[in-house]
């Protein structure tokens, strides 16, 4: 933690921590919600250049603003990405992801897998 | 011709089996390289072989000979190669051609739907797209610029370092352009059957490479824990098919007990061993290139002469 990142990335993450709430974050819960470790000056800024880009919407919240991402309504990006995968091949082989989904027998194997390495090493 | 005209596709042969095991306790991003340029020069060694072999057949022709002034009798005394090997050559060149020219058709037109997906999806959230969707998913889609992909469901169930960790994996698949190296693979393993174990090679090594770079945003078990997290959740949308699921649970093994290992060191050996593999699949490729041109240009003094040139051809090494 508390490593370097660049400017897109941060904007990233205050974005990704607003669609993983349940409820609109002031930038003061944004700080908390990514750790603690950005300043909240940098996510006051980071919050209002997402609102002029129309990435977020805000209301008024006592003092300050409460931030809630902007649902892509009509599921535009959705049904392009599963355009794209429905294709397969070499499609869906351009589409790198962080990993596939799994089936419940994969996800017992896969348990089990994680279950042997952890009790060797006897840290997990 | 001598035997080195043979060499290039066996060492390609054994770099296509050597390398993706050796890959695997190498540095990701060294491996990748490897694999793919490595996999290109294989490919290449291997095709120039099936062309020499086929192309002295090919020279025999009497058409083919008039015009390039050899004599074609001459060839035909001087050349080891048997009728049937070189016809085999030529059809084995001819479908290995066929089997590139298409891989590379399908996957430059996925890639240009990548690129206009990239510049297709809603833009306002700078390099991230958030689909609203329960299930765990997260994409990098190549463009310019590229644009990540991620599920909302996803996002919910990791705490702020592991959504960390996902979006650094996601980004380094982009900054690093890791559909080149899949791409390249891919058409090596099109252009030489030897090398057909590349493609998933590379396929784990860039995922491993991701996973590295992510963990220069957080720690190492950050990482381990977000695949964890975003792995152990049942879902029936956008489901692959079995073969690549069964490959998915044992990589995805793989990447975690990578992560809870020590970043891997770069192992000399494992290096020196590939690349010596690939300087011998160019090498003989190279020498059996030269065997072909004297061939040629015996065949050439023959026609306008001078046989016992052709003579002294066949007595050397």
């Amino acid at each position: 933690m508390g490593k370097r990142r660049a400017a897109g990335s941060l904007e990233s993450e205050v974005l990704a921590a607003l669609w993983a709430a349940d409820k609109p974050l002031t930038a003061g819960d944004v700080v908390d919600a990514l750790g603690g470790d950005l300043a909240y000056t940098t996510v006051q800024t980071i919050l209002a250049r997402l609102h002029s880009k129309g990435a977020v919407d805000r209301q008024p919240a006592g003092r300050a603003h409460a931030y809630t991402p902007v649902l892509d309504e009509a599921g535009l990006a959705a049904s392009r990405m599963r355009a794209m995968l429905d294709r397969g091949g070499d499609h869906a082989a351009v589409l790198a992801r962080f990993l596939g989904t799994l089936s419940p027998q994969e996800e017992a194997i896969l348990a089990g897998l994680i279950a042997r390495h952890r009790t060797p090493g006897g840290d997990g | 011709m001598h035997l080195s005209v043979y060499l290039p596709l066996v060492f390609s042969g054994l770099f296509g089996t050597a390398a993706p095991y050796l890959a695997r306790r190498l540095p990701p991003a060294v491996a990748t390289f490897l694999l793919s340029i490595g996999g290109l020069l294989a490919a290449t060694g291997s095709a120039v072989s099936l062309a020499l072999l086929g192309f002295t057949l090919v020279g025999q022709s009497p058409l083919l000979a008039e015009r390039g002034h050899w004599s074609n009798s001459a060839l035909r005394h001087a050349d080891p190669v048997a009728a049937p090997v070189a016809v085999l050559a030529l059809i084995l060149l001819a479908v290995l051609t066929v089997r590139v020219v298409t891989a590379a058709t399908r996957r430059l037109l996925a890639l240009r739907d990548g690129y206009r997906l990239a510049a297709a999806l809603p833009a306002a959230g700078g390099e991230l797209t958030v689909i609203d969707h329960p299930d765990g998913h997260a994409f990098a889609v190549p463009g310019r610029p590229g644009r990540i992909v991620v599920s909302r469901g996803l996002l919910r169930r990791l705490d702020a370092g592991q959504r960390r960790a996902v979006l650094a994996h996601e980004r380094a698949h982009l900054i690093h352009r890791h559909y080149l190296h899949h791409a390249v693979a891919h058409l090596a393993a099109a252009a030489n059957p030897l090398l057909r174990r590349l493609p998933a090679a590379v396929g784990l090594s860039t995922e491993r490479w991701a996973d590295e770079s992510a963990a220069t945003t957080c720690s190492r078990e950050t990482v381990a824990d977000a695949l964890t997290r975003a792995a152990l959740r049942r879902s029936d949308v956008w489901r692959l098919p079995a073969t690549v699921l069964a490959a998915a649970v044992t990589e995805l093994a793989v990447r975690i007990q990578a992560l809870r290992d020590p970043a891997p060191r770069l192992r000399l050996w494992r290096v020196a061993l590939l690349v010596t593999l690939l300087l011998a699949t160019t090498a003989t490729a190279v020498e059996a290139a030269h065997d072909t041109e004297r061939l040629f240009e015996n065949a050439q003094a023959a026609y306008h002469g001078t046989p016992h040139r052709i003579v002294l051809m066949r007595e050397a090494p």
